[in-house]
């Protein structure tokens, strides 16, 4: 196909499920030059991330400067992997142009992106210029120990990276974050007391004191964390309704068991005894259990801090 | 619409104390910020709901108390200290109790050094050094360098930290317990051995990972080590239970193990049953599927079996 020149016959090979041959595709593409440049920047309009990644890759090859601006586009993509790729991309091409969004690329919530700006930026021979922007660039390339050389000017970036879905990541950020002892890293540390990661928030207590925040305040942070509460009137009326429901509903695994045993019951009870007196013996049980998935929820201990 | 200005302005301490359960957390914190500020009267009301059912009530009775800073507040918040049965209300009783600075409070704080909670051994420490508090020995600092976490200290403190270590080793955070059976790997002796070898049967896989080094550094037998992990208390099901389960409820024994498809198959077999109940007039149709059924409480038993448990 590379001989051929089919370009349309390499873009279907990029979907293909066998990643070498998703590789060797791109890298056919990149032989291509300039002349397939058109075609690629209208195929990376897909929505396909493979193919989006196999382009990216094979525009990295040709180095056009005409693929700057599709790439620049790509780093806004919804896909983190294909952000990633872009960015590498752009310090391939090695374009000045591509200097300011991927300085943007360094605020990225994902690490990956981050890290691919950073190196792209390297490359392009970029140097940060104030304290705050040497935070963003080290901090994408994961050079924690410069990140805390830096101290105060830090602060932005770091409470920035706390957006970020790996837990590993704002744990690192929050002890940076006490190590500068600045009342200015308080608004983000009191937000990360309601982070969804147990280990996070805990470290956010060890490090909160140290940037002036007083014990009392500690719980109220806290108090904020997700909690997967239950409705205990969801639970009671569920419960009541379908008979076994509210118990799955809590997460009980036999809540099902006893919903079936209640349908066997009820057409059994049916059977034997007819409408309404099924429904006298059966209604006061429906209340009991109702009443006991309502009791059975208000029971259940708060998710510990 | 919430006021708690108006209720502040005219000193309306029940208001305020009714807010203490308001759904939204912000209202609830400042209701107690206006109950800490209003000084003796409220210290009453206050008192009276450190046993109140809810938890927030409690934690906020608890925060208000703290601002108010009323030596009357000191026994009782000690009592919750001891016995309350929430982490969060004890870690908020912990650090009440640092912020009115009364000295009756530093046994039941050093105590509090020694609590499985590891936010209430940190509050702890916190009120102590509040208290302007020293360790009186080796030992009580190893508890406190415990609850500080600063895991370097309590390395140096080599055999004095033993005994603290396997102490508090009953915290259900893994990541502390991991921590800790590092820590008396590296330190060594007869009773830090012997705790390493227990730490293999820990509930968590991360810890008893961890243990299986710590014991080699302790020169816990080689050979040893498998035949105490075997040990262990099981975490996958039990595989009697599921394949009874299947055999009589068809499917639930899938879901006991944790097959979302479990339901299904339940449903389907419940659908069956019902069919056969209603048109063949069958009182036991479960009789007729029983055959059927052991087939796959067989095959469920040996696919229980096959399930890792590390």
């Amino acid at each position: 196909m590379a001989q051929k020149k089919d370009i349309p016959g390499l873009i279907r090979a990029l979907r293909y499920h066998d990643a070498d041959i998703q590789m060797q595709a791109a890298k056919a593409l990149g032989t291509l030059g300039p002349g397939a440049i058109d075609r690629l920047i209208r195929a990376l309009k897909t929505k396909n991330k493979t193919v989006k990644l196999g382009i990216i890759g094979a525009l990295s090859e040709i180095e056009s400067p005409r693929s700057i601006q599709p790439l620049i586009g790509t780093l806004r993509d919804e896909n983190s992997e294909v952000r990633w790729q872009a960015a590498i991309a752009l310090g391939e091409i090695g374009d000045e142009a591509a200097i300011k969004p991927l300085c943007e690329a360094l605020r990225d919530p994902d690490k990956y992106v981050r890290f691919g700006a950073s190196i792209a930026l390297t490359k392009l021979g970029w140097k940060p210029q104030d304290s705050t922007e040497r935070a963003y660039y080290f901090a994408g390339m994961q050079e924690w120990m410069a990140v805390r050389n830096i101290g105060k000017p830090a602060i932005p970036a770091l409470a920035g990276l706390l957006r970020d879905r790996d837990s590993t990541v704002r744990m690192k950020v929050i002890e940076l974050l006490g190590s500068t002892g600045d009342k200015d890293a308080i608004p983000a540390l009191m937000q990360s007391l309601g982070d969804d990661n147990r280990e996070v928030r805990w470290n956010t207590v060890l490090a909160a004191p140290k940037c002036g925040i007083s014990l009392p305040y500690l719980p109220r942070g806290l108090s904020k964390r997700p909690q997967n509460m239950k409705n205990p009137w969801i639970a009671g009326f569920l419960n009541f309704l379908l008979p076994g429901t509210g118990y799955a509903y809590l997460g009980k695994w036999w809540g099902t068991l006893i919903f079936s045993f209640d349908e066997l019951a009820t057409v059994y009870i049916l059977k034997m005894e007819g409408d309404t007196n099924s429904y006298v013996v059966l209604l006061p049980v429906y209340l009991l259990l109702g009443f006991h998935a309502w009791y059975m929820t208000t029971k259940i201990p708060k998710d510990p801090p | 619409m919430v006021n708690i200005d108006d209720l502040k302005k005219s000193h309306d301490i029940r208001g305020l104390i009714r807010l203490l359960d308001h759904g939204n957390s912000d209202i609830q914190w400042r209701a107690a910020d206006a109950l800490g500020n209003m000084g003796e009267p409220a210290c009453d009301p206050l008192l009276r709901l450190l046993d109140f059912p809810k938890v927030n009530v409690r934690l906020g009775a608890i925060d208000a108390l703290g601002g108010i800073k009323s030596p009357r507040s000191v026994d009782n918040l000690i009592r919750k200290l001891k016995d309350d049965t929430d982490d969060e209300v004890r870690w908020a009783a912990s650090i009440a109790l640092g912020q009115i600075g009364d000295p009756r409070a530093i046994p039941a704080l050093e105590e509090a050094l020694k609590d499985g909670d590891r936010y209430v051994r940190y509050g702890a420490i916190k009120s102590l050094e509040m208290l302007n508090w020293t360790p009186s020995d080796e030992t009580s600092r190893a508890y406190a360098l415990i609850a500080l976490q600063d895991w370097p200290a309590v390395r140096k403190l080599r055999s004095a930290a033993v005994r603290p270590l396997i102490d508090i080793n009953k915290d259900p955070n893994p990541v502390t317990r991991t921590k800790i059976v590092e820590l008396l790997g590296e330190i060594g002796g007869p009773d830090a051995k012997k705790a390493c070898e227990r730490a293999l049967l820990d509930r968590d896989p991360g810890v008893r990972w961890k243990a299986v080094f710590a014991c080699k550094r302790c020169g816990v037998d080689t050979d040893r080590i498998p035949v105490i992990l075997a040990d262990r208390p099981r975490t996958i099901p039990s595989a009697f239970g599921a394949a009874v389960l299947n055999l009589f409820f068809f499917g639930s024994g899938y879901s006991y193990i944790g097959k979302w498809w479990g339901i299904l198959v339940f449903l389907c077999y419940v659908g069956v049953i019902i069919i056969i109940q209603l048109n063949w007039d069958v009182l036991f149709p479960y009789m007729y599927t029983y055959p059927f059924t052991a087939v796959f409480a067989v095959q469920t038993y040996y696919m229980v079996k096959r399930m890792p448990d590390m």
